[in-house]
């Protein structure tokens, strides 16, 4: 508990220390600090892991030794241990990226990408529900305050996403309001065994859910997305699609598997497995037919928070270890492969000087690398193998194709991967028309190019250690 | 106790009126008044609640100030975002104009900034 205690001080301090220096400090050392302060989070939730995978249960912590019930209580599992590694290794990749390519970032990134991380933590440590409500708040304005990094043309998509953001928050908020009114407690543990399927606990349920799944942009509550993260800075878009919304997915999933009672989850369980498959395929086909790259890295968002929020649902309704497997399998192959999809289009963009998809025309001569690594993180999001999307994708059809009366589900996923390979295919397919070549504005910053390949590489590389992965999160349950 | 139904009801009422209003609504500044209203319905059902013992529950009461405050600073910082992009929509025209420019909802295929 203490090594995530650490991972979850660093970056909340490094944030605070970083605004009081304010302009006192140049650019360069707020880079060095923050990145610094991302490798030392990620040590110490390295160590976090081990000792969470060691214990082989959660470890509870009552915050200013109140009595449970009154106090406020943490929870490291080795889940939420092996998301604090997570958490910290995307902000260590993107990090690097902002502070070492020649694009750049506004300066007030380094702060608010050290509270986004900081909030992150605490949320996956959260175990109270008014906690968890503060850590999204703190996660949606952060959110916010980045995307409007961007500049002026930013300012009206990140007040549209505040807006919706808020009153997101507030569903989410009467939710707990009601289920504290019922219950008397606010503890998701003591929680767990209270609730009763009554019509306070539904009518609860319902609001917290609708609250969460329009924060973590499920589909039908998904359009806010593509606008806010297509508009943010190239590095901010990155830590949006792949850290921000998989928060309220958490929290979605400790509603649902926790604190609900499992008669109402399986009844539910279907509805969100309908759901993401839907997602699926209509952010797959906006994807196919908008006409901007950063724009179908966006919907691509859409199209794969469909695959978590299925294996979310199937999860719920047949209660299999296996699929809880595959739910943080996928949350974790999408982070990875999404950073790298962005960083890599924000990258050509700037090299080619162009928004539009038919600007990629020949980007295989111009931008080699950065076009490797658009194609390389796409196939982990089609789930080839041997990607980390691949391993996540096994493990949840594995218990489909055993039963014949499963086939649906795992048609909906075939057709998924379908729509997948034909939007990421869609630019692959353009950047070898070398005939018409776009020609690159600027050289190419290749330093930029690489940095961008990175998690895309990390995400083949989870495949190596799939073994590993899978028996932590067989181990850790709840 | 029938008083306190009565507080609860109107705190629902509020609420949903403040989510009427996010839904119609295309004006920002509108929006973010009802987004506030949906918290002033919140609050009161929060308050509605601490009441039912005596004396009354004071950890709703903290949940309550903490709510205010995340909800001062949320609109707070909404405001000023949403005074800066009115005025760079229209530049040179006062702020109470530019809220007159249709704002749409369904940003779909804007160009990326």
């Amino acid at each position: 508990m203490t090594y995530a205690l650490i991972s979850l001080s660093i970056p909340l301090f490094c944030a605070l220390l970083l605004m009081l220096a304010g302009s006192r400090v140049n650019e360069r050392t707020l880079a060095i600090i923050t990145i610094m302060a991302s490798v030392l989070s990620l040590f110490a939730a390295w160590l976090a892991l081990q000792d969470a995978a060691a214990a082989n249960q959660s470890q509870m912590l009552n915050l200013g030794g109140w009595d449970a019930g009154l106090a406020i209580r943490l929870r490291l599992s080795t889940l939420s241990a092996l998301l604090l590694v997570f958490t910290a290794l995307m902000h260590l990749l993107i990090g690097l990226y902002a502070g070492l390519s020649r694009q750049g970032v506004a300066r007030d990134f380094w702060p608010l990408s050290s509270f986004l991380h900081g909030s992150l933590a605490a949320l996956w440590l959260s175990a109270d529900l008014f906690n968890l409500y503060i850590t999204l708040e703190l996660l949606g304005l952060t959110a916010v305050a980045m995307v409007a990094l961007a500049g002026k043309k930013a300012y009206k998509p990140a007040a549209n996403y505040l807006i919706l953001s808020l009153a997101a928050s507030l569903f989410y908020l009467l939710g707990v309001v009601l289920i504290y009114g019922r219950y008397d407690s606010l503890d998701i543990q003591l929680l767990a065994g209270l609730t009763e399927s009554d019509v306070t606990t539904r009518l609860a349920l319902l609001l917290m859910t609708a609250g969460l799944m329009l924060k973590a942009a499920l589909w039908p509550l998904h359009l806010w997305l593509p606008a806010a993260h297509a508009n943010a800075p190239t590095a901010v878009s990155a830590l949006l699609s792949g850290l921000v919304v998989k928060g309220p997915l958490f929290i979605l999933w400790l509603l649902w598997s926790e604190v609900a009672p499992p008669a109402l989850a399986q009844q539910i369980g279907p509805v969100f497995g309908v759901a993401g498959m839907i997602a699926l395929v209509a952010g797959g086909v906006s994807a196919m037919r908008t006409p901007y790259i950063k724009t179908l890295v966006a919907y691509s968002t859409v199209a794969q928070l469909g695959y978590a929020l299925m294996a979310l649902g199937l999860l719920l309704t047949w209660q299999l270890p296996q699929l809880h497997i595959a739910l943080w399998l996928f949350v974790i192959a999408h982070g990875l492969a999404k950073a790298s999809l962005f960083l890599a289009a924000g990258e050509m963009q700037a090299s080619l000087g162009t928004k539009r998809i038919s600007g990629l025309r020949g980007a295989t001569q111009t931008v080699p690398i950065a076009m490797f690594a658009f194609a390389v993180a796409g196939g982990s999001l089609i789930g080839l193998p041997p990607s980390g999307g691949f391993l996540a994708k096994w493990v949840l059809l594995e218990p489909l194709l055993n039963q014949v009366e499963n086939w649906p589900w795992a048609f909906g996923i075939l057709l998924g991967t379908i729509v997948s390979a034909a939007y990421i295919f869609r630019v692959v397919a353009l950047s070898f028309d070398r005939a018409r070549i776009n020609p690159p504005d600027t050289r190419p910053d290749r330093l930029g190019h690489w940095l961008a390949l990175l998690p895309a590489l990390m995400v083949w590389g989870m495949a190596l250690t799939g073994d590993w992965l899978i028996h932590l999160l067989a181990g850790g349950g709840v | 106790m029938s008083g306190l139904q009565m507080y609860m009801l109107l705190g629902a009422l509020i609420f949903l009126l403040g989510l009427h209003g996010l839904l119609i609504l295309a004006d920002p500044i509108r929006r973010l008044i009802a987004v506030n209203l949906m918290g002033g319905g919140t609050f009161m059902i929060m308050v509605t609640l601490a009441r039912r013992s005596e004396p009354a529950d004071p950890l709703l009461h903290a949940l309550v100030v903490t709510g205010l405050v995340v909800a001062i600073s949320a609109t707070a910082f909404a405001l000023r975002l949403i005074t800066a992009s009115l005025a760079t929509e229209s530049p040179g025209e006062p702020e109470h104009k530019a809220v007159q420019l249709p704002t749409d909802s369904d940003d779909r295929g804007q160009p990326p900034a």
